[in-house]
């Protein structure tokens, strides 16, 4: 049996200081991450050509940077499709998983990671919150990946 | 006496960014005048001053999300110009592809994102089932094609400049790094499946088109010139050539217009109800100076396009009418001809046996003070114009952008349409639709490079003359 493919799509806008969380993450984890099955991507926004990776894989992954909860606070959910969002220039997670579903009639699972963000203005950095929250974000990520690509 | 009022359309969907459209009604309910405004403002050309010159290519593509590429394009020409340098044979045909590329994806996402659910659905469908998803239920087979159309263009743009969005590739005086044979060869490996792609999509819009004749004869018919640059032997291309400019009736009007002196026959005005300058044709003034750039622009000026399918179905564009093609409608058909173009003039250039040539870049001090570039972008012509200092440091910038080409045809559309559909007393998703579809045929890009928060929905007040609302539509 062949090891599972792992797709993380980390994504969001670099140049506003928090909503960066997934430029960052995606920098940390392919130092961690060495895996041929598993397979990072960037973006600014989850757009319907990810559907057409997203079908193929077995396994994926979102991160993002969140505004619900806490500065800094980690969560970690399921996405279930959903076609709720249906702007043609960003899709949410589950609108992602939906359209792989319809268009090619196979949806992995997967989950979304993120860390609240506190500042989304102009800026390259990561609040001091959001920075400390990383790590823990990473440690859960490499060791989720590294289980399942077995 | 019942007074005026205006209808407000705000934002306007399914586009490239933030813009609302108002709709003035006289005393008796009927539109009299229409207005698309652009309500994003960017400032590029005021936030680059002081910058060295050498940044411009890699600033100027944030411009944009969707045609960064041309940006970066125009922008390095500009930089080219002001080395005073002639770059590399192969630095110009890679340059070439990396825009090729770009119009795939770019006139993918118009046709197959933002217009397909009005073509297939039909301009009185459901405002929740007008997306991809709608599109799939309908036909699957569409959908597909079109994430894998814009999928093509995007990988060929990530296989040359390194990334999809935003890369740094083109620099002044040619391109950072040469084609390598392994790239070259998985670019070639993936132009079948994007040819047939785009061989069934001209098969599916001639007879998906038929039913829309009515959309057909009001959506922007009217007389205007058109404008686009082309080869020395009149064809289309999207680097490099002299502007031509055809009348309504489809004779040329000027031919070999330097694009590099623009500002002498191009005016530019600014509207106080919007931040999208319209430009005009200098000789017959604003705004009798009205023409068109983009696809239908290109087509229009076109005499050939130089490949096999391409050319046969420019040949049958021009038989639409005996005059230029006028309806602005024309513009989706006109998107899928260059596709196919895209796609086998890329097929010519990959197989160029200098493709793979390590000269890819001439380097050279600054040797002008001003230069100018010029590119077709997708959706039209596309100016950049710096002047520098005796240290390289941007102290003035021009930008003329396809959009603000067309902002005067598309407010013609816009009451043309409104005119034919919209009664003030009656508001209707589908008349409102129209209103906004006329100006998804322009596929105008107002920039959406930034991570928008909040979701764009359509909002339209009916108001009378003192701003009292009387009407209200949210979808």
């Amino acid at each position: 049996m062949g090891m599972s493919k792992i797709l993380i799509i980390c994504y969001g806008n670099p140049l506003r200081s928090d909503d960066g969380l997934g430029w960052r993450a995606a920098e940390e984890l392919a130092h961690s991450l060495h895996s041929p099955s598993i397979e990072i991507v960037t973006c600014f926004q989850l757009t319907p050509e990810l559907a057409d990776s997203v079908h193929s894989t077995d396994l994926v992954f979102f991160i993002d940077a969140s505004r619900d909860g806490e500065p800094g606070e980690l969560s970690f959910s399921s996405v279930i499709p959903t076609t709720a969002t249906t702007f043609p220039h960003y899709l949410s997670p589950p609108a992602v998983l939906a359209l792989a579903q319809q268009l090619y009639g196979n949806v992995p699972p997967a989950f979304l990671a993120s860390v609240c963000g506190e500042c989304f203005e102009l800026g390259e950095k990561l609040s001091p919150k959001v920075a400390a929250g990383l790590p823990r974000l990473i440690t859960l990520i490499t060791y989720a990946a590294q289980r399942l690509a077995r | 006496m019942e007074q005026g009022r205006t209808i407000v359309i705000d934002p306007v969907t399914r586009i490239e960014g933030h813009a609302k459209i108002t709709l003035h009604l006289n005393e008796h309910g009927r539109v009299e005048d229409a207005r698309f405004h652009v309500t994003q403002f960017r400032g590029f050309e005021k936030l680059c001053e002081g910058r060295p010159f050498t940044e411009m290519p890699s600033l100027m593509a944030r411009i944009c999300g969707i045609c960064p590429v041309s940006h970066l394009i125009a922008s390095a020409k500009a930089c080219d110009a002001l080395l005073a340098v002639r770059i590399p044979p192969t630095a110009d045909k890679l340059r070439r592809i990396f825009g090729l590329a770009q119009v795939v994806q770019s006139h993918a996402l118009s046709l197959f994102y933002l217009a397909s659910p009005d073509l297939l659905l039909g301009m009185d469908a459901d405002p929740a089932k007008a997306n991809l998803f709608g599109v799939f239920e309908k036909n699957p087979q569409l959908a597909r094609d079109g994430i894998r159309l814009r999928q093509f263009g995007q990988q060929i743009i990530e296989l040359l400049g390194g990334k999809r969005i935003h890369p740094a590739w083109v620099v002044p005086g040619g391109v950072s790094e040469p084609l390598t044979e392994a790239r070259r060869d998985a670019i070639l490996a993936t132009l079948p499946e994007a040819l047939q792609i785009a061989e069934r999509t001209m098969e599916w819009y001639k007879t998906t088109t038929e039913s829309l004749r009515g959309e057909i004869a009001s959506f922007g018919n009217f007389p205007t010139l058109f404008m686009a640059i082309v080869k020395e032997n009149n064809g289309l291309t999207f680097y490099d050539g002299k502007l031509r400019i055809v009348d309504p009736s489809g004779n040329v009007a000027v031919s070999a217009l330097d694009p590099s002196r623009y500002w002498e026959y191009i005016g530019e005005k600014v509207e106080p109800w919007s931040y999208l300058k319209s430009t005009y044709y200098k000789p017959k003034g604003y705004p009798d100076g009205v023409y068109r750039v983009g696809p239908l622009a290109r087509l229009n000026a076109a005499d050939r396009c130089g490949t096999p399918r391409a050319d046969q179905e420019l040949a049958e564009f021009h038989e639409i009418q005996r005059t230029a093609v006028l309806s602005s409608f024309h513009y989706h058909h006109a998107r899928l001809v260059e596709i196919l173009y895209c796609i086998e003039r890329m097929e010519q250039l990959l197989n160029d046996p200098e493709i793979l040539s390590k000269h890819v870049r001439a380097f050279a001090r600054p040797n002008a003070l001003e230069g100018v570039g010029a590119c077709e972008a997708p959706r039209g012509t596309l100016f950049h114009h710096y002047k520098i200092d005796e240290q390289g440091l941007i102290r003035w910038a021009n930008l003329v952008i396809a959009t603000g080409h067309n902002a005067v045809a598309m407010n013609k559309s816009i009451l043309q349409v409104a005119k034919h559909y919209v009664h003030g007393d009656k508001l209707t998703p589908g008349m409102l639709n129209r209103v906004e579809a006329v100006i998804r045929t322009y596929d105008p890009c107002l920039s959406c490079s930034t991570h928008a928060a909040g979701l764009m929905l359509l909002h339209v007040q009916l108001m009378n003359a003192a701003g009292d609302v009387v009407d209200e539509v949210r979808r």
